[in-house]
Parts: C-alpha cells; sequence; structure tokens
C-alpha cells in the first residue's frame, strides 16, 4: 500500500510529458498483453479450422459419393438422395461450411466427367447454394460479387447470364475479369460478343486468362473478329490480334493492313509478326517503303518478318542496313544477305572492323 | 542548447515511430486488398499457357560449389511455360562449372551476344544441355566481375522480355514466377517496371530436391531474431511502400525486372554494393525524368527462402554492406532527394530512406554518447530516461508481434504447436540480442564507407540448407 502511494505520489508530481509517457506505456502494456492473448486465440483457431476442415470435408466427400451412388432411373431423385440434399442444406448457413461444401463439390466435377459431373452441377442448384451465389451479385462489395460469379462459373450456370453481364464495366478489374471467365467458359467464342460492349481495358493477365480458356474448347471455329480489330478499344483490337494469330485468321487482311497506320504503338508493333505469320506479302512493301517513319520497335519487328519474306529485289534494302547501328536490324540485314547470296555476303563481311560487326558476321558464317 | 537537442531527439524518435504506425496500417490495408484480390486467382491457366511472357532467370554463382547442382534443379522444376534459366558462373575457382557440365550435360556452344552493357568477358564460354530435359538451363562462364557485373552479362544474354534476378542459393517456390509476373500484366494504366515478393529465411527448414518441405524455426537466437526482422519488414513495410508507389529497394534475392528499362538504363551498377537498391532508384529516377507512368509492385507472398547468417561475424558483414550499399545510393542520386520533381520518390521515399535508414544508426550512437555525457555529469533525468527507454522497447515488441499477427492472417506458415510462444519470446528477446550487433555493423558500414573505400563485399560462407 505504502508503495503504491509513493508510485501515485510519484506520478503526480512529475512533469506532464513524463506522465503522457507513463500513460503510453500502460496503454502498450495492456496492448501487448490483448494481443498475445489474441495471437494465442488465433493459433488455436486457425489449428482447429485446419483439422475441422479435413474432418468436413471427408464428410461431405462422402455425403457427395452416396448421392451420385443413390440414383435410380424411376426417380429424378431418389429419397436417398432428398436426406443427403436435405442434411447439406441444413449445414450451408454458416460461411465456413458452405465454403467447404461448395469445394468438395468442385474438386469432385474435376475427378469425374460425364453424368456425374452434371449430378454434382444439379446437387449445387438443389441444396440451394446457387442462391447464395446469386445473392452474392448483389452485395455492394466489389470481391463478394467476384466470388458468386466465380461459383456460377464453375457449376456451369447459364440461366443467369443476363444478371451476370452488367457487370461488364464494373470498375474493379477483377469482377469484370470474372464476369469475363463466366462468358468465355460457358458460352466460348459467342462468350466473347462482350468485346462488342466493352468500353474498359482487358488486362494482358485476363487476355491470356480468356485466350486458354478458348482453347480447351472443342469447337475452335472463331467468331467474326473484324469488329474487334477495329474497335476503339485498344485493348480489344490488341486480344483480337492474338484471336488472329492463334485461329490463323486470314480473312482479315485489310483490317490487319490498317492496324499499320494505328496510333497506339504496341499494336503497330504486335500487327507486324501477326502479318509474317499469315504470310500477309503486301504489308513488306508498304512497310518497306515507310520503313524510316517507322519507330525502332517496328523496324525490329519488320526485320524479323523480312527473314520469312525475303526476295531477291530486297537486297538493295538489305544492303543499307548492313551497318544499321542497331544490333538486331544489323544482325538480320546480314543473315538475310548470306542466304540471299553467300559470295556477296563475302564480299562485304570484312567492310568494317567494328567489333559488334565483326562479331555478328563470325556467328553468322558458323551457324 | 539542451533543451534544443533534447527537443530534436524526441522529434526523431516521435517521427520514426510515427512512420512506422502510419506505413503498418497502410500495410495491413494493401495487404487485405492483395488477399482479397488474388484469393480465387487461377494461377494454372496461365502456369500452361504458351503466350504467357518469356521470362529469363538471371543467377548468378561465385564458388557455389556445394549447392550448384541441387540449387539449379530446383530453378529448372519451377511452374511456368515460358522461361530459362541463366547460370552465370562469375570466375568461380571452384569446380562449380566442372559439377554443372557433368551434371547437366553440357556442351559448348555458339552464342551470339548483343553486348549492350559492358561487363567482363567470357572466360570459357557458353554452355546448352545435349539433354532436352534441361533445354531451358544456358551456363555461362565468365571472368570475375562480382555480382552486378554478373546479372548485366545475363541481361545481355537473355532473349526473353522479363528478367528474374536471384541468388542463386536461394529456393524459389514452385509457383514464384507465376505470381510475380501477374503485377506486370494486370496493370492497365501504369508501366511496371520491377516487382518483388517476400523473402523468408530457410534456416532449419527441410529441403528436398529443391522443395521446401518443413518450416521449422531454427536453434539460434540469431536466426530467429532474422525471421522476425524479415516479417516486420517485408510484411508492415514494404507493401505500404508499394501501395504509396515509393519502393526504393527489389530484394536482390529475388526480383522480377522490365528487361527493355533495365538495360535502357545501363543495367546494375557495378561500383556499388547496394547494386539491388540502386537499380531501382536508377529504373525510378528514368521514369521520372521521361514522364512515364510506372510503378514498382510488390506482392506478399513468401516467393523465395533464403539462408541467412547464423553467426555474428556474417551477420555484421552482411549488414555493413547493406549499409553501404544504402548510403551509396542516396548519395549518388542525392540529386532525387526532397525533390518535387520526382513525386512520390523525392518527396516520400528518398527522406524516408535518408533520415529513418541512413541517420538511425548515426542518431542512435550520438543519443548513447551524449547519455554518456549526461550521467558523466550528473545531468540524466532517470525519470525521463527510464520511462523512454521502456516506451522505445515496448513499442519494438508491439510492432513486432503485430507482424506475427499479420504472418498469422495472411499465410499462417509456422503451424507448429509452441512456434507461437517462441515468435512471442523473440519479439521480447530480439532488442537486445540482435539490434545491438545491427547497430554496431551499420556504424561499421558508415566508417567503412567512408574510411576504407576499397572494401566490397564480405564473404558469405554457404551451410547449404537442411536436406531432408
Amino acid at each position: 500500500m505504502v508503495e503504491n502511494n509513493y508510485f501515485v505520489k510519484s506520478f503526480e508530481e512529475s512533469s506532464l510529458v513524463i506522465q503522457l509517457v507513463w500513460i503510453c506505456i500502460i496503454v502498450l502494456v495492456f496492448s501487448i498483453i490483448f494481443i498475445i492473448i489474441y495471437l494465442k486465440y488465433l493459433r488455436s483457431l486457425l489449428r482447429k479450422n485446419d483439422l475441422l476442415k479435413i474432418k468436413i470435408e471427408k464428410e461431405y466427400e462422402a455425403s457427395v459419393i452416396n448421392y451420385l451412388y443413390a440414383g435410380n432411373e424411376a426417380e429424378e431423385i431418389s429419397a436417398e438422395q432428398q436426406a443427403i440434399i436435405d442434411e447439406l442444406k441444413s449445414n450451408i448457413s454458416e460461411t465456413f461450411k458452405r465454403d467447404i461444401l461448395i469445394s468438395t463439390l468442385l474438386k469432385l466435377s474435376y475427378e469425374i466427367s460425364g453424368e456425374m459431373a452434371e449430378s454434382i452441377h444439379k446437387l449445387y442448384i438443389k441444396t440451394g447454394l446457387i442462391d447464395y451465389s446469386l445473392s452474392k451479385l448483389r452485395n455492394k462489395k466489389w470481391n463478394i460479387i467476384a466470388n458468386g460469379i466465380r461459383e456460377l462459373t464453375l457449376f456451369h450456370v447459364k440461366e443467369v447470364q443476363d444478371q451476370v453481364k452488367i457487370h461488364i464495366n464494373h470498375p474493379k478489374t477483377e469482377v469484370r475479369s470474372a464476369m469475363q471467365l463466366y462468358l468465355v467458359n460457358l458460352f466460348h467464342f459467342e462468350g466473347l460478343a462482350f468485346l462488342n460492349d466493352i468500353t474498359t481495358p482487358i488486362s494482358e493477365w485476363d487476355q491470356i486468362q480468356l485466350l486458354e480458356v478458348l482453347q480447351l474448347h472443342k469447337n475452335q471455329k472463331v467468331a467474326d473478329i473484324k469488329s474487334w480489330l477495329k474497335s476503339t478499344n485498344e485493348s480489344v483490337v490488341l486480344f483480337a490480334l492474338k484471336l488472329a494469330k492463334i485461329y490463323n485468321q486470314y480473312g482479315v487482311k485489310d483490317e490487319l493492313m490498317a492496324l499499320l497506320n494505328h496510333k497506339n504503338i504496341k499494336i503497330r508493333v504486335d500487327v507486324i509478326p501477326l502479318l509474317s505469320h499469315l504470310s500477309i506479302i503486301e504489308a513488306k512493301i508498304i512497310l518497306k517503303n515507310n520503313f524510316k517513319e517507322l519507330s525502332l520497335e517496328e523496324q525490329i519487328a519488320f526485320f524479323e518478318m523480312m527473314e520469312n519474306v525475303y526476295e531477291k529485289t530486297d537486297k538493295p534494302f538489305i544492303m543499307e542496313h548492313i551497318l544499321n547501328p542497331n544490333f538486331e536490324i544489323k544482325f538480320f540485314a546480314l543473315k538475310i544477305l548470306k542466304n540471299l547470296n553467300i559470295d556477296e555476303f563475302n564480299c562485304f563481311k570484312d567492310l568494317t572492323s567494328e567489333p559488334e560487326f565483326v562479331r555478328i558476321v563470325k556467328y553468322i558464317e558458323s551457324n | 542548447m539542451a533543451s534544443l537537442i533534447h527537443f530534436l531527439f524526441f522529434l526523431y524518435s516521435f517521427s520514426i515511430i510515427g512512420s512506422y504506425i502510419i506505413l503498418g496500417i497502410i500495410s495491413v490495408f494493401e495487404t487485405i486488398e492483395y488477399m482479397k484480390k488474388n484469393k480465387f486467382v487461377n494461377y494454372n491457366k496461365i502456369l500452361s499457357s504458351n503466350i504467357s511472357p518469356s521470362i529469363s532467370i538471371i543467377a548468378p554463382a561465385y564458388n557455389e560449389s556445394l549447392n550448384i547442382i541441387e540449387n539449379v534443379r530446383s530453378l529448372l522444376s519451377l511452374h511456368y511455360a515460358n522461361y530459362d534459366v541463366i547460370i552465370v558462373n562469375d570466375g568461380s575457382k571452384d569446380d562449380s562449372l566442372e559439377k554443372l557440365i557433368k551434371a547437366y550435360n553440357l556442351v559448348q556452344v555458339d552464342f551470339l551476344i548483343n553486348e549492350q552493357i559492358l561487363t567482363q568477358p567470357l572466360r570459357k564460354g557458353i554452355y546448352k544441355s545435349t539433354n532436352p530435359a534441361f533445354e531451358k538451363l544456358i551456363v555461362v562462364d565468365k571472368e570475375n566481375g562480382g555480382k552486378a557485373d554478373a546479372l548485366n552479362m545475363g541481361l545481355n544474354i537473355s532473349a526473353n522480355k522479363y528478367v528474374a534476378c536471384i541468388d542463386v542459393d536461394c529456393l524459389l517456390i514452385e509457383d514464384a514466377l507465376l505470381k510475380l509476373i501477374k503485377p506486370f500484366l494486370e496493370s492497365i494504366d501504369k508501366k511496371v517496371i520491377a516487382a518483388g515478393g517476400v523473402i523468408r529465411i530457410a534456416n532449419s527448414c527441410i529441403i528436398e530436391q529443391g522443395k521446401l518441405l518443413d518450416i521449422n524455426l531454427p536453434k539460434k537466437m540469431l536466426e530467429k531474431g532474422q525471421i522476425l526482422e524479415y516479417l516486420r519488414a517485408f510484411l508492415l513495410g514494404r507493401m505500404a511502400w508499394s501501395r504509396l508507389n515509393g519502393l526504393l529497394v527489389i530484394s536482390g534475392a529475388f526480383g522480377l525486372f522490365d528487361k527493355k528499362i533495365a538495360i535502357g538504363v545501363g543495367g546494375y551498377d557495378t561500383n556499388t554494393v547496394g547494386e539491388d537498391m540502386e537499380i531501382i532508384v536508377r529504373m525510378r529516377r528514368y521514369m521520372e525524368e521521361n514522364k512515364l507512368k510506372y510503378r514498382v509492385a510488390y506482392i506478399p507472398d513468401p516467393l523465395c527462402w533464403t539462408e541467412a547468417p547464423d553467426n555474428y561475424k556474417t551477420f555484421i558483414s552482411q549488414r555493413n554492406r547493406w549499409t553501404r550499399g544504402t548510403i551509396e545510393t542516396l548519395r549518388k542520386h542525392r540529386k532525387v532527394g526532397f525533390n518535387r520533381k520526382y513525386n512520390s520518390m523525392g518527396i516520400l521515399s528518398y527522406p524516408y530512406w535518408f533520415l529513418f535508414e541512413r541517420m538511425a544508426p548515426i542518431v542512435e550512437v550520438l543519443g548513447l554518447i551524449y547519455f554518456g555525457y549526461l550521467i558523466f555529469n550528473n545531468e540524466v533525468g532517470w525519470d525521463y530516461i527510464i520511462g523512454f527507454i521502456i516506451l522505445a522497447y515496448l513499442f519494438t515488441v508491439l510492432f513486432s508481434i503485430l507482424a506475427i499477427i499479420s504472418e498469422e492472417l495472411t499465410y499462417h506458415q509456422y503451424k507448429k504447436k509452441g512456434t507461437g510462444f517462441k515468435m512471442i519470446m523473440i519479439a521480447f528477446l530480439e532488442p537486445f540480442v540482435v539490434h545491438p550487433f545491427i547497430l554496431y555493423a551499420a556504424i561499421l558500414g558508415n566508417k567503412d564507407y567512408y574510411f576504407n573505400k576499397k572494401k566490397k563485399w564480405g564473404a558469405m560462407t554457404r551451410k547449404g540448407m537442411n536436406k531432408a
């Protein structure tokens, strides 16, 4: 008691700064005690949840497998199946259990195919999980909307496309991305119709994902991409260029040629190798005539193209560039020259003693 | 006069604590946002895609014979479609090259290098494997020129759009490239010029065939202290700087770069021991001076596991080098500091690094000297001193425990029972066991920078990560 009084007295007699410091110390001590308790609780909870998750997953897995084998031809849903549905339904009000059920259904649907997989998709609807996914679409939080769309995608719920499509120009990239993947996963090339209406940019990441989904589909008949090549949305044009390359779209020659004059340099650079890939020779003449007006990136892309489409008549042009200051252009020019006429290459190989030139010549000679 | 000195010390202390609190809060929000964004990302789609952008992993190696075979195997088994691995043997005096030749069936090949950055010349040349299983591997044997020079050689050799510069002894998680390329590909309005992820300490972890099997806390206090220090720095610091677009450093252990920009600025500076920080500052300067929109990205995923020093001698040598690297970079780019022309880098990042990273050890030592002076003259206000020391200590402990909680809520990697208690104990002990050595190393670094200019890299003795 005496000691306590001493501390209280000392505290009262000390300056304001010291009083403040000691108040901070007390706050910090209590904060530390609190967060240590929280940390202990958190670690226990995480460990417990990990174990619980494994247990519930096993239970759900067993129930779903029972459901799959409990069907009979006489009824759409057998009594045993209905009992399993009711049991699962009673659990999904808890987010934790609902998430486990969804991941279990998905895991099993990846492992099986055909009618069984269809049954799992039906189970998703019959257990009422679809209602939770649909309610997520109306949520204000972007991550919940994206998650809802993702669930509808994974369980192949085609009927709600109008509700999903309204997010086409959602301010959050993740929601737009989920919407695009929904359409392409479920409607394949037809799903790409959103490209006509999208005003927001599609990131390179999303473009790759969409293309990968498209390539998984059996029907590889691509939709008409002409209008996308003319889109005012530059990311749509870049995406259409990728489609043109993967699906060898020879029919869009005029649109591709027009893109050589596009204001976006990335589009101009990307279209050159595509023209080369599609062997559109007319592009070579245009690019060759405008070579000096091209940016360095376009010039390099053009020389890469030239490697595949050079002709004897190109020799004067090639000769102009064997001393080009750019390494790549110089390399391609010398390589093409060697292929055009080895004697002439031998004549010019000692043109200069510049080390870079000498190294390129040596490399070309020995390869 | 004494009052003014006291006021300056208080101002400095409260500014540094205030900045930690602000950065911590921003980091938490940024990490939550990141977790939300990436919770359902399907990396497998990109993993198998042939249209995903190509990446070169550049790994300089100097006398790494002990682990080189296993380290390369680990790099060759990453999950990504389009990548190659360029091992730059930087004039090693051991049998690293011979081991690589034997293990990977390497043969010398004719290779045309676009020498955009000047480097030391090749020694024996460039090797590729005759075994198609190792077609991604390129081994370059060159004269010794240091880590930066070896990385520059890798930049010259790479034919890919992006380069991942790593320490060869680091263990990358299998989808490290996938996760780190994402910020580059998803950015729409700003060009991402570099990206980094969280580095974790692998001491005492179990590794088999280049894969991390079991995560353990090491036994030595120094190693444990570094684990906590890394958690604090990466989870409560760098995420905030990423949000503020103010990152000045991507760890040399693992970072991904836009090759064109990296070469455009002249590659790594061979005259500094802080080449990882220096190149980021230079790349940022280039973008700012050319008025180009850009971002240096950072993700909280633990992508890379590295061996940390397990003895005080190596630890001090490493921290000494880090200090010199920081001083060299800040000095070289002093034009940026407090300069509005450089936006967040000029008005936020540089001043922060200068005041709270570069100057902190000096201020701390000055404080200790002044404290000694006050004791000598019997002018110590013990009530002040005791109060402020306890306050500073408790704040450090609180911040460390918050970093542990942040780790638990995000990646929960230290799962074993009892680890939580050990981590809390480290939080309480680390200020006594690790911090004094960091301070000592920083002062040595300052001394070496000003009075021992010839000093370059200290030796890091590799013991090799624990095998199963």
